[in-house]
């Protein structure tokens, strides 16, 4: 397979977490500049004053609930709605006057939009044909991209006559064909069911990093985002919240926004009793108890706060732990069995709920807890994390 | 072009039809569009207490067409003398009973037996109108084009040169095969009953030579369009063009329509009421047809239609611009070149209609 | 395009060859639904159809109904006896086949004009908003609530020497003569276009409609200027509506009658004023019949080839 021809850059995309990552080097130019970009519908603010860097051969990540702006935003970068102030440079260009159909930019819709009258390899051939691209080489650049998203014995066919996963892989190639400085993907997985979901979240990862192009992805799917992509920008009505790492974003959320878009979070609303260079302590009403966080905050006694802590980060046990930095006892209100892991729900004295998960590390079932029994919740001190916002 | 009265007659007719109720006893009566005083049919409907469904067409052909369908529901029609010679070789009329027209005796002896040559002993059918045909024509624009030659000549419309001149006023042809090609046949010196198949090919030519200069050919429309300026001049039927005169004048626009019969002589034609063997109410069509036989009432729809009655009674009682209009009741010398006609042959009828088509279609 | 293959995307094959398909009868209940639109074809479309064969193979004759009958029965001997004369006179006179051709033309013409002035309508009332739609639609509706004699009738007031248009152009002094147009081809040409235009507006906005917004964005996308879309996605995605509404305007005006004689002249020689003029000038029933007969084979013959040549292309792919 011939891939040097997509190749735009000559070493693939490193990890994520090393530390060559461009968005972690202080010289790095970016490559896609969204530069206080807003959109407004009438009086609606669908996109408000944007401002993102993505960088050469990043995969990056819109992830957003609808009406977010995501969408728009995807939109504005492809051409289709233009921006009501701000501007978008592409490798130093700007784009925004643009119209559509000239940009080095390239969609994959959310729906496919494959053309129905054509095969498979029109489809993929369209692209191309528009830009005048000899009969020859396009014949040889679609056998090349159809293979190479393994569609290669299928172009004869007509879109309603491939299966939703094809479709997926023909509406990439599509895309791909014009090898454009920037894929912009709309829900690419959204229609798949799970476990093709799965195959398919790898398959796109794969071409990505061997074709080096720069992919922007819209989802709602924190799963999705967290697999595809190197960096994630989570959105809120019309504004990017955080941008990061996905382990970043995980792990150190910046609002109480992002620590509940990106997986589950137990929230507790307290008030800083002590502020120490390496520790907080935060007394909370509604746990009935304080915490204890082992790394220092910029904030002031008294102010109030949100201690986040991931179910799976709490341990939970009958006994009450002999060493604990934070450390509260209730009552199993619900058990979700899941086969590798169970989600509890346990009752605090004060009416509070809180969300622990376990992996089920042992197979026999009398040492699992139950429905009404009485457990000790504790976890470390560099497990929670403080929000002020 | 035969289509626009019968349309426009169809949808009137089924609009009275469904307006009337089943127990009510009904005339249905198919007869030639503008021919008949409207308020001889309400006087009629007034005094028997009989509803009359009133249809129109505006040419023997078409009347000829539903009759042969059979079964068409008229209870009276009323076809041209010579297209009742055929149809009463089809078998299509019933015999008139004199018994129950009581106003029989009013009619013109001499015209009945001039009629009886198409329907021998006037078994079948009761003169209605008897009319001439020649040139209509609006005074000015003919004047304006042609000088001030009298027109008093089928020259006007059958000399290409003429024709060309009134061209682009408009002149408009009766769409009546057997009727124009006589005419044309009379103006070519031929028998206007010839049926002979090189005298239809000459007659053929004669109208093939004037057919560019033609308008349009059709029996009713040019009534309207020589009152208000459309055409200028009109083969046409006299009743009709006096009509046409009529309704200019009282219109105001300036338009002033002549009717002319021609001095090589021209077709005169007679109209007669006849009841279809399959009539549903042919008493009722015979209290019609006595009803029209009363002086007063036959004059009062030539008053109107401007066509000689053949009613002898009614003349004393007719206006005056009708009496003594020559459009409507020629001078005995003009009457003297006047010629009727005879029913085609099957066969030669068919030459003759491929021959009208041809013409028609410029072709 | 349609949803039913996304639940069965591997339609290749569903289809089974003709020859190995159950016919109708042997399953039960369908046989019913289909017997309607059969008896209903029979009835009103075989039957006159087999009225109008015997007449056309008769002869003229003067008598109630005007042709000879087919069938001669003397006691002993039965005669039948067919007279394609008709059908011979046909093709002898050059008047029948250039009424033909004349049809076809301006059938052609008129469904192309048609087709033009439609798909921007169309186009226009498939993008507009729901609301602005429901509006536009009956628009195009409304004036099917006239009947489409009077309709005619108004064109007439409006094309003639004094009508409307020459008046508001005299007045406007665009033209110093009134213009000629009632009995012309133009008249006729706008006639048929006025009043056909619903049937191509309608089948274009159910084929536009259904147009996925998208897949024009990834034409303009992949490189599409505008006009390039319009060729290149929603001509070939609006092709059934296309084929839908230019068969329903095509069909009937060619054998239009009312509209070439009303607002044509005596030369706009189409063949449903031939079939009139047989009928009702010549009282040629046979003749008539003959010429119904071959208008049907001249219309139904090539579309229903047409239409299985799709057929099997459809099968084929």
């Amino acid at each position: 397979m011939q891939l040097s021809e997509y190749t735009q850059q000559p070493a693939p995309v490193q990890a994520p977490d090393d530390v060559q990552a461009p968005w972690r080097r202080a010289d790095a130019e970016p490559f896609v500049r969204i530069e206080n970009v807003s959109k407004h519908f009438g009086e609606f603010v669908a996109v408000d004053n944007v401002s993102l860097d993505i960088y050469q051969s990043e995969l990056f990540c819109l992830l957003g609930g609808s009406g977010s702006g995501k969408s728009t935003l995807l939109r504005m970068l492809a051409g289709f709605e233009t921006p009501t102030s701000g501007r978008i440079l592409i490798d130093g260009v700007d784009i925004s006057a643009i119209p559509a159909w000239k940009r080095p930019v390239n969609m994959m819709f959310q729906s496919y939009a494959l053309f129905p009258h054509l095969s498979v390899a029109d489809n993929v051939a369209f692209g191309l044909k528009r830009d005048g691209v000899p009969r020859a080489e396009v014949k040889k650049r679609v056998a090349e991209m159809l293979d190479l998203v393994q569609l290669g014995h299928l172009g004869r066919r007509k879109p309603h006559q491939l299966s939703g996963g094809q479709r997926q892989r023909a509406a990439l190639a599509r895309a791909l064909i014009k090898r454009p400085k920037l894929l912009l993907l709309d829900e690419p997985l959204g229609a798949l069911d799970k476990k093709l979901r799965e195959e398919t979240q790898f398959e796109l990862i794969n071409i990505q990093e061997n074709l080096g192009v720069t992919f922007m992805v819209v989802t709602h799917d924190q799963e999705e985002a967290m697999t595809l992509s190197t960096r994630i920008g989570v959105m809120n009505q019309g504004e990017i919240v955080q941008v990061g790492e996905p382990h970043d974003l995980y792990e150190y959320p910046q609002n109480r926004f992002v620590a509940e878009f990106v997986g589950s979070v137990n929230l507790f609303e307290g008030q800083v009793t002590e502020d120490e260079t390496d520790f907080v302590r935060i007394h909370s009403p509604e746990a009935g108890s304080s915490f204890f966080i082992n790394h220092g905050i910029s904030c002031a006694p008294g102010q109030k706060v949100w201690a986040a802590v991931r179910p799976e980060k709490i341990r939970i046990s009958r006994d009450k732990p002999e060493q604990a930095d934070n450390c509260l006892e209730g009552t199993i209100d619900e058990v979700a069995y899941m086969g590798s892991l169970s989600v509890f729900r346990v009752l605090l004295p004060g009416g509070r709920q809180i969300r622990v998960t376990k992996p089920n590390m042992a197979r026999r079932f009398d040492e699992r807890l139950n429905y009404r029994d009485r457990v000790w919740l504790s976890w470390s001190g560099d497990s929670c994390v403080v929000l002020t916002s | 072009m035969t289509l626009k009265k019968t349309l426009m007659g169809a949808v009137l007719g089924s609009l009275v039809a469904t307006g009337a109720h089943a127990q009510e006893p009904v005339l249905n009566i198919y007869n030639w569009s503008d021919y008949i005083s409207p308020e001889a049919v309400s006087q009629f409907e007034k005094e028997t207490g009989i509803r009359v469904n009133y249809d129109v067409y505006d040419s023997n052909e078409v009347l000829e067409a539903k009759l042969m369908s059979g079964r068409s529901g008229y209870d009276l029609v009323v076809p041209s003398a010579f297209f009742l010679e055929r149809q009463i070789q089809a078998g299509i009329y019933a015999e008139v009973d004199r018994d129950q027209l009581s106003n029989y005796g009013n009619l013109d002896a001499q015209l009945l037996q001039t009629v009886s040559r198409n329907d021998p002993n006037n078994v079948h059918g009761v003169p209605y109108t008897w009319g001439t045909t020649g040139i209509g024509y609006n005074v000015d624009m003919v004047r304006e084009r042609v000088g001030d030659m009298p027109i008093d000549s089928w020259d006007l419309i059958f000399k290409p040169e003429l024709a060309a001149k009134v061209a682009d006023c408009g002149l408009a042809v009766l769409d009546s095969p057997a009727e124009v090609v006589a005419l044309a046949l009379n103006y070519l010196g031929l028998d206007p009953n010839s049926e002979s198949k090189a005298d239809l090919d000459q007659a053929e030519a004669l109208l093939a030579s004037v057919q560019p200069h033609i308008k349009y050919f059709h029996s009713s429309q040019y009534i309207s369009d020589l009152a208000n300026g459309e055409i200028c001049v009109a083969l046409g039927y006299n009743g009709d063009v006096l009509q046409a005169q009529d309704r200019a004048a009282s219109a105001g626009q300036g338009i002033s329509v002549g009717y002319s019969i021609p001095r090589e002589g021209s077709l005169a034609w007679f109209d007669l009421m006849a009841i279809p063997a399959d009539a549903p109410h042919p008493e009722a069509a015979h209290k019609f047809i006595n009803f029209v036989l009363q002086p007063e009432v036959a004059a009062g729809i030539s008053n109107f239609v401007y066509y000689a009655v053949a009613n002898t009674e009614a003349q004393p009682l007719l206006n005056e611009d009708v009496r003594s209009n020559p459009g409507v009741y020629p001078s005995e010398e003009v009457k003297a070149k006047l010629f009727a006609q005879n029913a085609h042959t099957a066969k030669f009828d068919r030459l003759l209609t491929r021959a009208w088509t041809r013409v028609k279609t410029g072709r | 395009m349609n949803s039913m293959s996304q639940s069965a995307p591997l339609a290749v094959g569903r289809r089974r060859p003709s020859w190995l398909r159950l016919p109708g009868r042997l399953i039960p209940g369908r046989s019913l639904v289909a017997s309607v639109p059969t008896l209903w074809l029979g009835l009103f479309f075989l039957i006159p159809f087999a009225v109008v064969l015997k007449i056309s193979l008769a002869e003229t004759a003067i008598a109630v109904p005007p042709y000879t009958s087919l069938f001669e029965w003397d006691g002993a001997v039965a005669a039948l006896s067919l007279n394609l004369g008709n059908y011979q006179f046909l093709f002898e006179d050059s008047l029948y086949l250039d009424a033909y051709l004349n049809s076809i033309k301006v059938a052609a013409i008129s469904t192309l004009i048609t087709l033009i002035i439609a798909f921007p309508m169309a186009y226009v009332i498939a993008r507009a908003t729901p609301g602005r739609r429901v509006v536009l639609l009956s628009l195009v509706i409304l004036p099917f609530w006239t009947s489409f004699l009077l309709r005619v009738y108004a064109w007439m007031g409006f094309l003639k020497k004094n009508g409307v248009v020459n008046d508001v152009l005299l007045s406007l002094g665009l033209i110093d003569q009134p213009l000629t147009m009632l009995q012309t081809d133009f008249a006729v040409y706008i006639g048929i276009i006025y009043t056909y235009l619903p049937f191509m507006i309608l089948p274009l906005y159910s084929a536009l409609e259904k147009l996925d917004d998208s897949l024009l964005e990834a034409a303009e996308d992949l490189g599409c200027r505008p006009l390039q879309r319009f060729w290149l996605v929603v001509v070939p995605l609006s092709l059934p509506g296309i084929v839908a509404g230019s068969l329903l305007v095509f069909i009937p005006a060619v054998g239009e009658f009312v509209i070439p004689a009303l607002l044509g002249s005596s030369d706009t020689l189409m063949i449903g004023r031939v079939l009139w003029d047989e009928f009702f000038l010549n009282r040629d029933w046979p003749m008539a019949s003959a010429v119904a007969t071959m208008m049907l084979l001249f219309l139904v013959v090539p579309i229903m080839l047409l239409r299985n040549g799709q057929g099997r292309k459809e099968e084929a792919a």
